[in-house]
C-alpha cells in the first residue's frame, strides 16, 4: 500500500505507541475468500455490516474474560452450548405436527368462525378528513336543580335563644367572684401572717428584754462580787502585810536590845579609855600645866644650852686666838 | 383592653411579664408626668410578691437612685413610697442593703417636702426592724440624731415618732453610737410629752439605751428616774412596760439601786404585779408584769429593798406557784422569792469589807 495508514513505533521512553489514520471498514467478500484486489470501491455500509453489533448490548453475552484461558473451560461451555442448541432441536422434532397430506391433496388453511373473513395481507384503509367547524358560543349550560325529594321544614330562631344570660353568665360569675374572694383571702391572710409575725417579733423583744435584765442582773452581782473578793483579798493582803511587818518591828526591836544592852558598857570603857571621861583638874593639869611646865623647862633647858653653847664658842674663840698666838709665836 | 383607661393617674400595665420591665422604662422619660403615674401604678403592682421578685432580680432597683434627687417632690415621695411597699419583703430588704441606694436616700432627709420625708422615716424604720437593717443603719445614727432635734423643736409628730423607733430598732442592736450623740438627755426629755405615741416611743427608745452599760449610767447621772417612775402611773399599758423596763435594766448598777428606793418604786411595781386582770389584758400586760417583777428582783438585791419585799413575800410566792399564769412571769417570779431568800449573799456584799 502507498499510503502508510497505521504503525507501531516504540517512543524514547521504551513505551509502546500506536497511531492510525481513520479509515472506512472494507467489505468482507465471504468467508475463506480472499479479499478483492479494488479495496477503494467495496467500502461497505456500516449499518448493513453484519461485524456491528446491532441493538441493546447489555443483554450481550459478556465474554469471561478469565475462562478463555482455561481450555477445560472452553471445552465445557461449548459442550454446554451444543446439548442445549440439540435439546432445543430434539424438542423441536419431537412435537406432533400435523399429519402429511394425502397423495393427491393439499393442506389449505381455513376458517372456522362464523363470520367468514377476507384475508389479506393488504389492509383496507381509506383516508378521510375532517374539518371542525368555527367555534360557536357555547351557551350557558342550565343550573342542575335536581328534583325535588323530601319533605321541606322551616325553623326560626327567636331573640333570647341562642344566648340566654342567666346561664351564661353563671360561670364567669362563679369564676370573678372565687378569684376576687380567693385574692382578698389570700390578702386577709397575708396581712394576718404579717400581723402574727409581728406579734411574734414583738413576744420575742419582750422575752429577750427580760432574759437581758436578768443576765445583766447576774453579771452585775458577779461583778460586784468579784469586785467584793477583790477588795476583800486586797485587804487581807494589807493585814497579812501589817502583820508580818510589827512581827518584823518586834523581832527587831529585841534584837536591837540585845545589841545595844551590851554595847552600853563596852561603849563606855572605850570611851573611857579613849579618854573622853576625864577629870578636868587633872585634864587642866595635864593640858595646862605640863605643857607650860614642859615649856619652862624647855625653855630654861634651851636657855642653859645656849649658855653652855655660848660658853663653847667662847671656849672655842679663845682657843683659836690661843692657838693662832701660839702659832704666831711659833 | 381597648379604650381610656380607667384611672388617669396611673400608666398602663402591660401583660403579664412585661408589666415591670415596662414601667421602669417608662421611668427613665424625661416628663414628671409620665414618671408619677408610673410610680403610682407601680405602687399598684408592687403589693404582688411575684412582682416585687421580679423587680428585684431585674435589677431594677438601681434605675431608683435618679429618682431619688428628681425636681419634683411628688415623684420622691412616690418613690419612697414604693419602697416603702417593697420593704415589706424579704428579698427587696436585702437588695436595698447590699446595694448603694442607702447612703443617697439617707439624703432625702433634708427634703423639703414633709410628705417625702415621712414616706422615707417609713422605709428606714422597716428596715431597721432586720438586724443587718439595723447594723447598716447605725452608721446613719448621729444623722438621725441630729434629724430628731430639729423636729423635736418642729414639733412634727409623726416623723419623731418614726425616728424614735427607727433609733430604738438601731440601739437594740448597738446603744453606743446613739448614746455618743447624747441621746439619754434628748430622749428623756420627751417622757412627758403630751402625746402617748411620743411616750411610747420615748420610753421604748430610753429602755433600749439603758440596756447598755454605758446608757445606765446616763440615765442615773441626768436624773431621769424620775420622769421615768411617773410613767408607771401612765394610762397607756406599752408605756408602763416601756417605762418598768428602764427601771429593771437600771437598777443593775448600785447607783440606779439606790436612786429607784430614794424614789420609793417598790410599792408601785408591787401594784403593778398584783393587779388580777382578766386573762385578755392579762395578755397585752404581760411585758409589764415580767418587766415590773424582773425589776423587783434587781432592787431586792439591795437590803432596803430586800427588807421591804420580805414583807410581801407571800404575795410574790403565790405568782410564782399560779398554775394559770404563763411560763415566764412565774420564772421571774421564782427567781424574785430566790434572791429575797439568799439573805447572806445579797446583804454582804453591798456593805463593803472593813477589818
Amino acid at each position: 500500500k502507498m499510503t502508510f495508514v497505521s504503525r507501531v513505533q516504540r517512543d524514547p521512553n521504551g513505551n509502546y505507541i500506536y497511531s492510525s489514520r481513520p479509515r472506512p471498514v472494507e467489505n468482507r467478500s465471504g468467508y475463506g475468500k480472499p479479499p478483492p484486489e479494488q479495496t477503494h470501491s467495496t467500502y461497505g455500509n456500516i449499518m448493513f455490516d453484519p461485524r456491528v453489533v446491532r441493538g441493546n448490548t447489555y443483554a450481550q453475552r459478556i465474554l469471561p474474560i478469565a475462562a478463555q484461558s482455561d481450555p477445560d473451560e472452553v471445552q465445557r461451555q461449548q459442550e454446554i452450548r451444543r446439548r442445549n442448541i440439540a435439546r432445543k432441536r430434539s424438542r423441536e422434532q419431537s412435537r406432533t405436527r400435523t399429519p402429511e397430506a394425502a397423495q393427491g391433496r393439499k393442506h389449505i388453511d381455513v376458517q372456522t368462525e362464523c363470520y367468514l373473513e377476507e384475508l389479506s395481507d393488504i389492509t383496507v384503509a381509506k383516508d378521510i378528513a375532517c374539518q371542525t367547524d368555527s367555534f360557536l358560543d357555547r351557551p350557558a349550560s342550565p343550573l342542575f336543580i335536581p328534583a325535588k325529594s323530601g319533605k321541606d321544614v322551616g325553623t326560626q330562631i327567636e331573640e333570647g335563644e341562642l344566648f340566654d344570660f342567666d346561664t351564661e353568665v353563671q360561670p364567669v360569675l362563679e369564676v370573678l367572684v372565687g378569684k376576687v374572694i380567693e385574692q382578698s383571702l389570700l390578702e386577709v391572710m397575708e396581712e394576718e401572717e404579717l400581723a402574727y409575725l409581728r406579734t411574734q417579733q414583738r413576744v420575742f423583744e419582750e422575752r429577750r428584754n427580760n432574759e437581758l435584765a436578768e443576765v445583766m442582773r447576774l453579771q452585775e452581782q458577779d461583778r460586784r462580787r468579784t469586785e467584793e473578793k477583790e477588795r476583800r483579798m486586797a485587804q487581807q493582803k494589807e493585814a497579812l502585810k501589817k502583820e508580818k511587818e510589827v512581827a518584823e518591828k518586834i523581832a527587831v526591836r529585841a534584837y536591837t536590845q540585845e545589841y545595844l544592852s551590851g554595847l552600853l558598857p563596852t561603849v563606855f570603857t572605850s570611851l573611857r579609855s579613849h579618854g573622853y571621861f576625864f577629870d578636868p583638874v587633872q585634864n587642866d593639869i595635864e593640858t595646862n600645866f605640863m605643857p607650860w611646865l614642859m615649856d619652862e623647862v624647855n625653855n630654861s633647858l634651851e636657855r642653859r644650852n645656849t649658855a653652855r653653847t655660848l660658853l663653847d664658842n667662847i671656849i672655842y674663840d679663845v682657843v683659836q686666838k690661843r692657838q693662832e698666838m701660839f702659832k704666831e709665836t711659833q | 383592653m381597648a379604650g381610656p383607661p380607667a384611672d388617669w393617674t396611673r400608666a398602663p400595665v402591660a401583660f403579664g411579664r412585661r408589666a415591670v420591665p415596662q414601667l421602669f422604662g417608662e421611668l427613665m422619660r424625661p416628663e414628671a408626668e409620665v414618671r408619677l403615674r408610673a410610680l403610682a401604678s407601680l405602687c399598684g403592682l408592687m403589693r404582688d410578691p411575684e412582682r416585687v421578685y421580679q423587680a428585684v432580680r431585674g435589677g431594677f432597683l438601681e434605675q431608683l437612685k435618679v429618682l431619688f434627687v428628681d425636681e419634683d417632690p411628688s415623684v420622691r415621695t412616690k418613690t419612697c413610697e414604693l419602697l416603702h411597699l417593697m420593704t415589706s419583703h424579704s428579698i427587696s430588704r436585702q437588695a436595698l442593703l447590699s446595694s448603694s441606694l442607702l447612703h443617697p436616700l439617707a439624703l432625702l432627709m433634708d427634703d423639703p417636702s414633709s410628705s417625702c420625708r415621712r414616706s422615707l422615716l417609713l422605709v428606714l424604720n422597716s428596715l431597721a426592724l432586720l438586724p443587718e437593717g439595723a447594723e447598716a443603719l447605725l452608721t446613719l445614727v448621729p444623722k438621725l440624731m441630729q434629724k430628731l432635734r430639729q423636729v423635736m423643736e418642729e414639733e412634727v409628730e409623726v416623723e419623731e415618732v418614726l425616728l424614735l423607733s427607727t433609733i430604738t430598732s438601731c440601739s437594740r442592736l448597738d446603744a453606743l453610737p446613739a448614746l455618743a450623740c447624747d441621746a439619754v438627755l434628748l430622749v428623756g426629755g420627751r417622757l412627758s410629752h403630751l402625746s402617748p405615741n411620743i411616750r411610747r416611743e420615748a420610753s421604748a427608745a430610753l429602755m433600749a439605751l439603758s440596756a447598755c452599760e454605758e446608757g445606765r449610767r446616763r440615765v442615773c447621772e441626768e436624773a431621769l428616774l424620775p420622769a421615768v417612775v411617773e410613767l408607771l402611773q401612765d394610762g397607756d399599758v406599752a408605756v408602763q412596760a416601756n417605762a418598768a423596763g428602764v427601771l429593771m435594766y437600771t437598777g443593775v448598777i448600785t447607783t440606779g439601786k439606790q436612786r429607784c428606793l430614794d424614789l420609793n418604786v417598790i410599792p408601785m411595781l408591787l401594784d403593778l404585779v398584783t393587779r388580777d386582770q382578766e386573762q385578755q389584758e392579762e395578755r397585752s400586760r404581760k411585758a409589764l408584769i415580767m418587766f415590773s417583777l424582773r425589776a423587783l428582783t434587781t432592787l431586792a438585791e439591795a437590803p432596803l429593798g430586800r427588807r421591804l419585799l420580805l414583807e410581801q413575800l407571800p404575795l410574790l410566792v403565790r405568782r410564782s406557784e399560779a398554775a394559770e399564769e404563763d411560763l415566764d412571769i412565774r420564772r421571774a417570779a421564782q427567781t424574785a422569792v430566790l434572791i429575797n431568800k439568799q439573805r447572806r449573799q445579797t446583804e454582804t456584799d453591798m456593805i463593803p469589807y472593813s477589818p
